[in-house]
């Protein structure tokens, strides 16, 4: 995969709403911001579609991974954006940067740890905050901000 | 007072709030520190022992609050003697692992240079170096001889 993918992810309460513009996306900040939540979003559509109530818009498959099935389905999938949430510390593994160095797919990992093993800039590494830009509505809309960029 | 070990170690629970979701007690939810902490952390508010008030989500249960708030609570009221890994909590935790440690001998597990910068008259324990850390900046220097994360 290469360039930037928009991506939505939202039901009834909650919208989140970024761009992924590299092979490697880091997700941290302040607890309550919203990162497990997000991921438990695409993990419930993944299993149940549009049954689940959620609504993904995304021109690349958006899926989870966890600590015992991660290497099955990165061995089925070389085209997605795979989520992985900070309760998999295969995230530090070097058979995990491995397999990443050796995929075609896009990751966004939710962690607060360093991962030496993975080439990822400083540049692409975000918190979750709630936008200003539809205050009015009753939905929560949440995006992405840069935690270290200074421009 | 505060004792924090980085990297891997013995009886720690990397991810605390999947640990909560299956050892937490109900009396735990209402206890007037849990309600402080839901309050700041989650913007929250404690309804009963099984329903928690939530401005994003509307009416949650207690395993849909945050992983830091669920690790503060193991932190605070656990008895099992595991060791938790406070890199579940965002910075905005630190204050209450600081005043948790206030009351009793509180050891923690990190795996990132956590930010106490925001805690007066911080003090803590490294463990892996032995150092007793008075500030902030203490804290920082001696983090950065350790490699363990």
């Amino acid at each position: 995969m290469k360039g930037k993918y928009h991506i939505c992810v939202q039901n009834s309460r909650i919208r989140y709403e970024f761009d992924i513009k590299r092979n490697i996306t880091i997700i941290r900040g302040d607890s309550a911001s919203g990162k497990t939540t997000l991921f438990s979003m695409i993990e419930s559509y993944n299993r149940l579609g549009e049954d689940s109530g959620i609504e993904i818009v995304s021109k690349k498959e958006c899926i989870t991974v966890n600590n015992a099935t991660w290497d099955l389905i990165l061995d089925k999938h070389n085209d997605s954006i795979v989520f992985v949430d900070e309760d998999s510390p295969v995230i530090k593994s070097q058979e995990f940067a491995e397999k990443i160095k050796n995929s075609g797919n896009y990751y966004v990992i939710i962690t607060r740890e360093d991962l030496p093993n993975l080439p990822y800039s400083v540049d692409e590494i975000y918190g979750i905050h709630k936008s200003g830009k539809y205050a009015d509505t009753k939905r929560i809309y949440n995006e992405f901000y840069n935690i270290y960029s200074v421009s | 007072m505060l004792k924090i070990v980085f990297g891997d170690v013995e009886n720690s629970i990397y991810h605390p709030p999947t640990y909560f979701d299956n050892t937490y007690e109900d009396e735990w939810i209402t206890n007037p520190l849990s309600v402080q902490m839901i309050k700041d952390i989650d913007k929250s508010e404690v309804i009963g022992p099984r329903v928690i008030d939530s401005p994003v989500l509307g009416s949650i249960s207690v395993k849909e609050l945050s992983g830091g708030v669920k690790t503060l609570m193991l932190m605070a009221f656990d008895k099992s003697g595991k060791i938790f890994n406070a890199s579940a909590c965002g910075d905005n935790c630190a204050k209450w692992i600081c005043n948790i440690a206030k009351e009793k001998d509180l050891t923690i597990n990190l795996h990132h240079v956590m930010s106490f910068a925001e805690v007066s008259g911080f003090q803590a324990e490294i463990l892996n170096t032995g150092k007793i850390v008075n500030s902030y900046d203490e804290y920082l220097a001696e983090t950065v001889k350790i490699k363990e994360r």
